[in-house]
């Protein structure tokens, strides 16, 4: 069940089209930013999420992923064999299906947890809302580097599990590079790291990885056979097309 | 040996220069020595039993766990949960914590009609305020066993903060942090620290105080024993610096041969200077006593004689202490015992060639003038007070002596019988030490402390090794000291209800395949099972801390095992009660094995440097005399055979044959001298009897100090050798005397009838 929100992340981080703009503060950058992150109407495609132990040993599962819009999606395993089938059924007001085929059912899931994270990966709840940057953060511009923009994140909610988060944005594209977390004891917990590729009008985040400094585990998220703007309409996101 | 005394004498500057730069050397070394507290280290690596247990720990992180127990009249109370709250965060944000669980941060999950809901069990961010609330959250954690005796006690009245360490944290640094600042909160509540970290962090701390108080004390008693026996000044110095010298440098070598100082060896220090200024001891009072003008001459001659004494005295003692490489079953022990034997071997090189070397180099010579005084032996106050009469009574009256010695070894034997054993390692704590005061209240509120595991080893995600999963730990909850247990089994039968289709485990593999989803990269799970899915474990805790009931559980699950444990799905049975058994039986063979071995191989020694079996057999008899009164002792006492105790009979034998070997060279040598019997025992008793109370004295106070450790069975330890040794001499001085008076009567008579036949040839010829 803690799968749930994997698309949400995967969808909200790599939805990327080109944008440009001499942001001057640091609200109009986030601003930017989650234009340049939403504004696909829809997305399909492959994902498979690489997780890496400390002793460098891997372990791969592959997904295939719609979304439509911010907050519709499926997420339907497709390997490994064991872990086929299963799928995930986002809507909107954190309403959420599991279904497993092994089972024949489903499963309606509510969740109030975000700061644990979802199965294996080193990515939490938090981390995958699809809530757009500027209504989840207080931004401050902490200096302009060459090529990117250092904002300093404040989370509004106090149940958030970071203190902040130091987020660099491409000075042009306005995608996010990279962003380290930080827990409420000040201390950098995890470090998360993008490759963004232009495809067709919209940037995409074709690998995202993050690296839980405690354990030293990470995790990679690498997208293939992305396609934008297919026509996805709410039918395609149902309990009954989540089964098939 | 009088060319090798030759040798000393005459490189005298080089041997002092060597030694002193050696002492430098190893002394430089001691700045970074370190102490390893960390107790389940200690469990030796060859034995299976105890190599599963370490494994379990380490691959579960078992050994990393620790916790702090919050106490109040109610747990259910907003100002109470605000409190663990602040403990729970507190701990959280510590560098090297890695997980947090706690009343007011562990996640529920709840199965209903329509689906699952996962939330926390308390929002820590909206504390329940209302008694609604209060009784609501209170209801729900005594219905689930998760909670109920895990995290809150069934009486409500304690609660756990638990916490994990990351793999490559200091665990002493993180426990002392978490107690510092926990402790700085200052809360209402009564706060404990439990758990194998905050243990080390309480063992270390004890081992630093015994260091600093007990080293000193040592140093200052065997100060005074020296000064009041010598009076002088090189009589205090001499032996002191040898001590000392030997233990920089085998602390030295252990420093630079990898080793830590441990919860045993921590009181080497203490052990070698009660030891190793005996050798010392001997030399001077060897030269003190010879009567050569010439003092050079006089320390050649005196050293001449005592090589060969000192070297066996030393070798037996080293040969006591590293009868633990071979027979102790905690590598604490055995790295104890191989350097406490170096430490030895150290201060005999020291006595016979740097003291000498010393003495000649510094002139250090007992005053001319206390020499013409001529004071001898049977002038000094011992020498009146104790010596002479008491020599005088073995003469005439042997018979008493041996009857007395008889009737002691016969209430002994009866004693022996009652001998106990202790190896619950809780118990070594004192009564109010934090560790054994969590013990109990773990043992009242929470089921215990003592860990269980239930290895199984198969394929983890078969529906037939999970089901036979919940039936053992069915099984183990029939058992009285056993309330809870927790495998992944448990977590897949839950999960299994939450999609719909009740509490069990599912009949297809690719129905728990898929449960397993669910349930991946969940903290728990790294605690449950392997990686590769092809082991996990049922952990539980065990109750009682006694031996007895700790041998009847592992019995319990044995029979268990023997009749479900299967190729496809093999069962192992693991933790301190398997361990406990395992090392109360190994307690007891391990003495009585060791203790022969040491006991047959000493006379070997004895015999072979004296060149006389009968000779090797005398010397042993007084120590072994010693040994059985030692365990008689115990059992009449209740002194228990524990992981220290157990060292006493070896470290007797191996130290109080000395003094037997010092009664037995004087002796023959004299009496081959003189050819009578009763001078031969008076001068042996005189002389060596005078070292022999000496340094009964002085090891017996040395060791004694141990009573003042932290450590219990290190008091009881302390205490035991004192009094071995304080019999070891006695028997030398009264037992062994008696038996060399009789052994020797008819050698004698052959003396006395050689000489009167001399005389007899002599007056006839005249």
């Amino acid at each position: 069940m803690r799968k749930l929100k994997l698309s949400v992340l995967v969808i909200a981080l790599f939805l990327m089209f080109g944008f440009n703009a001499n942001a001057q503060d640091a609200n109009t950058i986030l601003k930017n930013m989650d234009d340049v992150m939403y504004s696909p109407k829809d997305m399909t495609g492959k994902t498979k999420i690489i997780l890496i132990d400390k002793a460098g040993k891997e372990k791969t599962r592959e997904a295939d992923i719609i979304q439509k819009g911010t907050d519709k999606r499926i997420f339907r395993f497709t390997a490994p064999s064991s872990q086929a089938g299963i799928a995930v059924l986002s809507l909107p007001n954190d309403v959420m299906y599991l279904y497993m085929p092994a089972f024949g059912k489903e499963r309606r899931i509510s969740s109030s947890v975000k700061s644990q994270n979802f199965a294996g990966t080193d990515f939490s709840y938090d981390d995958m809302e699809s809530k757009p940057n500027s209504e989840k953060y207080t931004p401050k511009l902490l200096e302009t580097e060459e090529g990117a923009y250092v904002l300093e994140l404040t989370p509004i909610s106090k149940k958030s599990s970071y203190s902040k988060v130091i987020m660099k944005v491409h000075k042009t594209h306005f995608y996010p590079i990279s962003a380290e977390f930080y827990d409420k004891g000040n201390r950098k917990i995890k470090e998360g790291i993008s490759v963004y590729k232009k495809i067709g009008n919209y940037w995409n985040a074709q690998e995202m990885s993050m690296t839980n400094l405690k354990k030293n585990h990470t995790t990679r998220m690498i997208m293939s056979d992305v396609k934008y703007d297919t026509g996805l309409t709410d039918d395609d996101f149902t309990v009954r097309k989540l089964k098939q | 040996m009088n060319k090798l005394a030759e040798g000393i004498v005459k490189a005298r500057w080089l041997i002092i220069i060597i030694v002193l730069g050696l002492t430098g050397f190893f002394g430089y070394q001691l700045k970074d020595i370190k102490l390893d507290a960390d107790v389940v280290n200690s469990l030796p690596d060859d034995d299976p039993t105890a190599v599963l247990y370490t494994n379990i720990g380490n691959k579960y992180g078992g050994n990393t766990m620790g916790m702090v127990i919050v106490q109040a009249d109610n747990i259910f109370d907003t100002k109470v949960l605000e409190h663990i709250k602040q403990v729970t965060d507190t701990v959280k944000y510590i560098d090297g914590i890695s997980t947090v669980t706690s009343l007011t941060d562990v996640i529920d999950i709840k199965g209903s009609d329509w689906g699952i809901e996962i939330g926390k069990l308390v929002d820590e961010y909206d504390l329940p305020t209302t008694q609604t609330q209060l009784d609501s959250l209170k209801h729900r954690v005594m219905s689930k066993e998760m909670y109920k005796g895990n995290i809150v006690s069934e009486d409500g009245t304690s609660t756990l903060v638990l916490f994990t360490l990351l793999d490559d944290a200091d665990k002493q640094a993180v426990a002392k942090e978490i107690k510092e600042k926990i402790t700085k909160l200052n809360l209402p509540e009564k706060i404990s620290f439990g758990g194998i970290p905050m243990m080390m962090d309480d063992v270390s701390n004890l081992m630093m105080v015994d260091m600093r108080n007990l080293i000193p004390i040592t140093f200052i008693i065997i100060m005074l024993v020296l000064l009041i026996s010598f009076r002088s000044a090189r009589g205090v110095v001499l032996p002191l610096l040898t001590a000392s010298i030997s233990t920089v440098w085998v602390l030295g070598i252990m420093q630079l041969s990898g080793y830590m100082l441990n919860l045993v060896s921590i009181n080497m220090p203490v052990i070698l200077l009660a030891v190793g200024s005996a050798y010392t001891i001997h030399v001077i009072n060897r030269v003190n006593e010879c009567k050569e003008k010439d003092r050079r001459k006089a320390l050649i001659i005196s050293l001449t004689y005592i090589i060969i004494p000192i070297l066996l005295s030393g070798i037996t003692t080293a040969f006591g202490f590293i009868s633990f490489v071979f027979g102790a079953y905690l590598t604490m022990i055995r790295d104890f015992g191989m350097f406490t034997s170096l430490g030895v071997l150290i201060a005999l090189l020291i006595s016979v060639v740097f003291v000498p070397a010393f003495v000649s180099a510094f002139s250090m010579f007992k005053s001319q003038k206390a020499l013409k005084k001529g004071i001898k032996s049977e002038d000094t106050i011992m020498g009146k007070m104790l010596l002479t009469p008491f020599s005088n009574l073995i003469v005439k009256h042997p018979k008493y002596i041996t009857v007395i010695w008889i009737a002691v070894m016969a209430i002994s034997i009866w004693g022996m019988f009652n001998i106990k054993t202790s190896v619950n390692m809780v118990e070594y704590f004192q009564k109010d030490n934090p560790t054994r005061v969590i013990e109990e209240i773990m043992q009242k509120k929470f089921g215990g402390s003592i860990p269980v595991f239930v290895v199984f080893k198969g394929d983890m995600q078969s529906p037939d090794v999970l089901k036979k999963m919940i039936e053992t730990e069915n099984y183990m909850k029939k058992y009285p000291d056993v309330t809870s247990t927790q495998s992944v089994a448990d977590l897949i039968e839950e999960m299994n209800d939450v999609m719909g289709e009740g509490k069990k485990i599912p009949d297809e593999k690719a129905k728990i395949e898929q449960l397993w989803f669910l349930l991946d990269g969940q903290d728990i799970m790294s605690q449950l099972v392997t990686d590769d899915l092809d082991e996990g474990i049922i952990q539980s805790k065990f109750a009682s801390a006694h031996s007895d009931d700790a041998k009847e559980f592992v019995i319990y699950m044995n029979e268990y095992i023997k009749d479900n444990s299967t190729d496809d799905c093999q069962i192992l049975l693991t933790g301190m009660p398997s361990v406990y058994v395992k090392l109360n039986d190994s307690l007891i063979n391990s003495q009585f094995s060791s203790l022969a071995i040491a006991i047959v191989l000493v006379v070997l020694i004895v015999a072979l440097i004296l060149r006389s079996f009968p000779k090797g057999i005398y010397a042993a008899i007084p120590i072994v005399a010693t040994i059985i009164i030692l365990f008689g002792f115990m059992g009449i006492t209740g002194i228990a055979l524990d992981i220290a105790t157990v060292l006493v009979a070896s470290i007797a034998l191996g130290m109080g044959i000395d003094y037997s070997i010092h009664i037995i060279t004087h002796f023959s040598k004299k009496f081959d001298e003189v050819k009578n019997i009763e001078e031969a025992i008076k001068d042996s008793i005189m002389i060596s009897g005078k070292a022999i109370i000496i340094n009964v004295i002085s090891v017996a106070a040395g060791f004694l100090v141990l009573t003042f450790s932290h450590i219990v069975p290190i008091q009881n330890f302390g205490l035991l050798v004192s009094l071995s040794m304080i019999g070891a001499g006695v028997g030398a001085l009264t037992l062994l005397p008696v038996i060399l008076i009789l052994a020797n009567r008819a050698k004698e008579q052959v003396y006395k009838n050689l000489d009167n036949g001399l005389k007899y040839i002599k007056n006839k010829k005249i």
